[in-house]
């Protein structure tokens, strides 16, 4: 027994040792990422008036540098393609808690009409984008809050912060659907292939059955993070190549609990149902997003704070 | 409690020091001990369920006792038809009531006639399908006069609760667990270090195979219609590796774990995907289960000694019991019936028995008859675990015509990570194919002289395991 004890003793602190080295790693894979809008959120690098939340749709249809351009103003666009709203109130807490970034006036939170609130397949927490991270401390410990990874553990080895996507070494790039502007927005110049062009007529009936209550949880915390810095909050609603729905804007109101504002595009306006206007029936296509955004900077003109 | 946890890193070695620091002097000691963790690790999931557990085990031991001083054989057999009779009750009850109404609603709808069915709306307390056989073959063994009861109590409970196999096996029998928990076990180097191995091994398998190729195996068979015919095949491919690793994994760890307390259990696994024909398949795949039919179910029905009617249907009972064991839904069934139609044309023609030595033993690599022959039959494993994960019928027929198409000769649609989880696939193959005259794959690792080399690789195991330990997933047999 004492023989196994001691061995096991010696080869736990072999290893303790070897997993120290694994820093390197670590260290390495903010480095390969394209984007570094999270890394400059957590390493307090954010500098702006205007901040834009959200998925794709906040990602394509706003784009800040037209707030920069008319009004003069800073603004940056901080949404990621298939995230969701537990992702983009991780993102508004570390802008508004990491020394360094500036605590901007407005927030234009950018939702998923239909899927804000409710379980989607495309829309997610990007733990990818997080673990290319893991060297900051408020990545690891978003993930350990979140359950990936275990507290104590987490402390102790180095390699336990890690995951499959840290040993890709290979530097990323971008795609044709990824470029990103300087001023944070990923407008898509293209059409999908896959798309049939078809106006949606049918009214889309919100219902709030099915919500999930740890996205309601993270939109009331959105709301409550915007209340309590002071930050301007505005709700914004995109178009999809259908008919707009119905109820859904109101599901928005109610859960703003008298904060901030909900706008919508302007329904009467042709082009949202001009399909040259669109990448796909959910996304705008550069064009389109220059109209919304034009619309949406007009409208902030009249509201600033 | 799941052994890949945080819960289980800490349960272990205390458990691990009372067992050989406090309570080594006396056995009655120890497995009072063993009792009472076992009972602790059951009641992590559910203490609940720990009545259950409790009120089996005593019913077992007490019909065991009652039939071997019943004074007629009308007692003997009242009492064992009693413990029969209830143990397929509760299993029945909890695993297959629902899917028995429901069935039979279903039929009558076929016939216009709709009835209002009721079901319960009650979880499946987990392990129940392998204690339930252990106490089963305990009973069966006593009233056919195999050994004599058990008369300590808490000897017996030991052997049906014992943490290591409790929730999933493998399953037991009273001949070989009970002889050592009653007899004193002494701490042994060579036996603990190679249980340490096995416990490394099973983790390596499920974390970081089976859990990487469920992701993928999970995208693929959810969203079946998105994919083409070739990603269709690598998801039944991931699928096929998951279900592997995923219970021999567990199977490891809990024959390292046991080990490690003294005790040898039955060997569960022993390289089924490098089988030459179904019937080494299944002399290869969840052996104690396989075994445990053979002579509880399949020898009483006669096995293979009458006529050819005879072999026919008890082969298809013995299969379609089989895979009805792992859950009430057709899918199983299919998936044991398929199985069956497999193993029939070697056994009809006697050459059910041609491959029962090692494959290439003794040498490096297998001769291109043996390649031909582990291709063919685990092609046909694959198409039948298409069924296992399948949903329902109608979800495995629209995934395997789904493969069939032009498709399935282009290059298959899949994320750049999966590429990972494809070289730890091949990895794993390899090890397993270079230990697979071991009763693991890294028990004759001591071959390798030079001490560090193999720290070296121990500690690669573990920094795979560490680095893809995301969420705790559970074993998918605990749902059986």
């Amino acid at each position: 027994m004492k023989k196994f004890l001691i061995r096991f003793a010696l080869f736990c602190v072999v290893f303790f040792v070897v997993d120290k080295a694994f820093i390197l790693v670590r260290n390495k894979s903010p480095e390969l990422e394209v984007d570094k809008r999270l890394e400059m959120v957590v390493t307090g690098k954010i500098n702006a008036d205007v901040l834009v939340f959200g998925s794709s749709r906040g990602a394509r249809s706003v784009i800040a540098q037209q707030f920069i351009d008319s009004l003069g103003i800073s603004a940056y666009n901080l949404s990621f393609p298939g995230s969701d709203i537990t992702f983009h109130e991780f993102v508004l807490e570390q802008v508004l808690k990491t020394p360094g970034n500036k605590r901007p006036k407005t927030a234009i939170l950018v939702v998923d009409d239909g899927d804000e609130l409710k379980p989607s397949k495309s829309l997610k927490f990007r733990l990818d984008r997080m673990y290319p991270l893991v060297k900051y401390k408020a990545i690891r410990d978003k993930l350990v809050e979140r359950k990936e990874k275990k507290p104590v553990i987490n402390e102790l080895l180095v390699i336990h912060q890690l995951n499959k996507s840290n040993f890709l070494f290979k530097q990323r790039k971008f795609t044709k659907n990824d470029s990103i502007m300087p001023c944070g927005s990923m407008p898509i110049g293209h059409q999908k292939k896959t798309f049939d062009k078809i106006y949606g007529q049918k009214p889309y009936l919100y219902s709030q059955q099915g919500e999930m209550t740890q996205k309601i949880r993270a939109f009331r915390s959105f709301v409550a993070l915007c209340k309590k810095y002071q930050v301007q909050l505005i709700v914004a609603i995109p178009p999809n190549f259908r008919k707009v729905s119905t109820g859904f804007e109101q599901r928005m109101q109610q859960m703003l609990n008298g904060y901030g504002v909900v706008w919508k595009y302007d329904e009467q306006n042709p082009l949202y149902s001009n399909p040259d206007y669109f990448f796909d029936n959910a996304h705008l296509r550069t064009n389109g997003s220059r109209v919304y955004t034009a619309e949406l900077v007009r409208y902030y003109a009249k509201h600033r704070p | 409690m799941i052994f890949n946890s945080l819960a289980f890193a800490i349960f272990f070695p205390i458990v691990f020091f009372l067992y050989w620091f406090v309570t080594n002097r006396s056995l009655k000691a120890q497995n009072i001990l063993l009792l009472v963790v076992s009972y602790l690790f059951y009641s992590f999931w559910d203490w609940r369920f720990l009545f259950l557990l409790m009120f089996s085990t005593f019913l077992d031991y007490f019909t065991g006792l009652r039939m071997h001083d019943a004074k007629t054989i009308n007692w003997k057999k009242f009492w064992f038809w009693l413990s029969i009779g209830v143990n397929l009750g509760f299993l029945g009850m909890f695993k297959y009531y629902n899917f028995f109404a429901e069935s039979f609603a279903d039929l009558l709808s076929n016939f216009g006639l709709h009835v209002e069915i009721w079901t319960l709306q009650i979880i499946l307390p987990v392990g129940i399908s392998f204690y339930t056989f252990h106490g089963l073959s305990y009973v069966v063994d006593i009233y056919k006069d195999r050994i004599k009861p058990e008369r300590n109590f808490v000897d017996y409970a030991v052997f049906v609760s014992f943490f290591p196999l409790l929730v999933a096996g493998p399953i037991e029998r009273a001949t070989h667990l009970l002889p050592q928990i009653q007899k004193a076990r002494v701490f042994d180097y060579t036996k603990a270090i190679d249980g340490m191995r096995q416990i490394l091994w099973g983790l390596f398998k499920k974390v970081v195979v089976a859990d990487g190729c469920a992701e993928w195996a999970n995208m693929i068979f959810n969203d079946a219609d998105a994919y083409s015919g070739s990603t269709l095949f690598m998801g039944a491919i991931f699928f096929t590796f998951q279900i592997y690793c995923d219970f021999s994994g567990y199977s490891d760890i809990a024959l390292g774990t046991a080990r490690l307390f003294g005790i040898e259990l039955l060997r569960n696994f022993a390289f089924p995907y490098f089988s030459r024909d179904i019937a080494e398949f299944w002399r290869r795949w969840h052996i104690s289960l396989s075994t445990w039919f053979r002579d509880y179910l399949y020898i009483p029905l006669g096995g293979s000694k009458g006529g050819t009617w005879m072999k026919i249907r008890n082969t298809f009972i013995i299969f379609i019991v089989s895979g009805f064991w792992h859950g009430a839904n057709w899918t199983f069934i299919i998936w044991g019936a398929l199985n069956a139609v497999y193993f029939l044309p070697l056994m009809l023609t006697n050459l059910n028995r041609n491959n029962l030595e090692i494959v290439a033993q003794g040498k490096w690599f297998p001769s291109i008859r043996e390649v031909f022959g582990m291709v063919i039959t685990f092609i046909m494993a694959v198409f039948g675990w298409i069924f296992f994960r399948a949903q329902d019928v109608d979800h495995a027929w629209k995934f395997i015509t789904g493969i069939f198409t032009k498709d399935l000769w282009k290059a298959p649609n899949l994320p750049e990570l999966a590429d990972l989880t494809i070289f730890f696939i091949l990895f794993m193959l390899v090890i397993e194919w270079l230990g697979r005259e071991s009763k693991y794959a890294l028990e004759h690792i001591n071959r390798v002289r030079f001490a560090p080399a193999r720290w070296v690789f121990y500690m690669a195991l573990i920094v795979c395991i560490i680095v893809l330990s995301g969420k705790e997933q559970e074993f998918i047999y605990f749902q059986f």
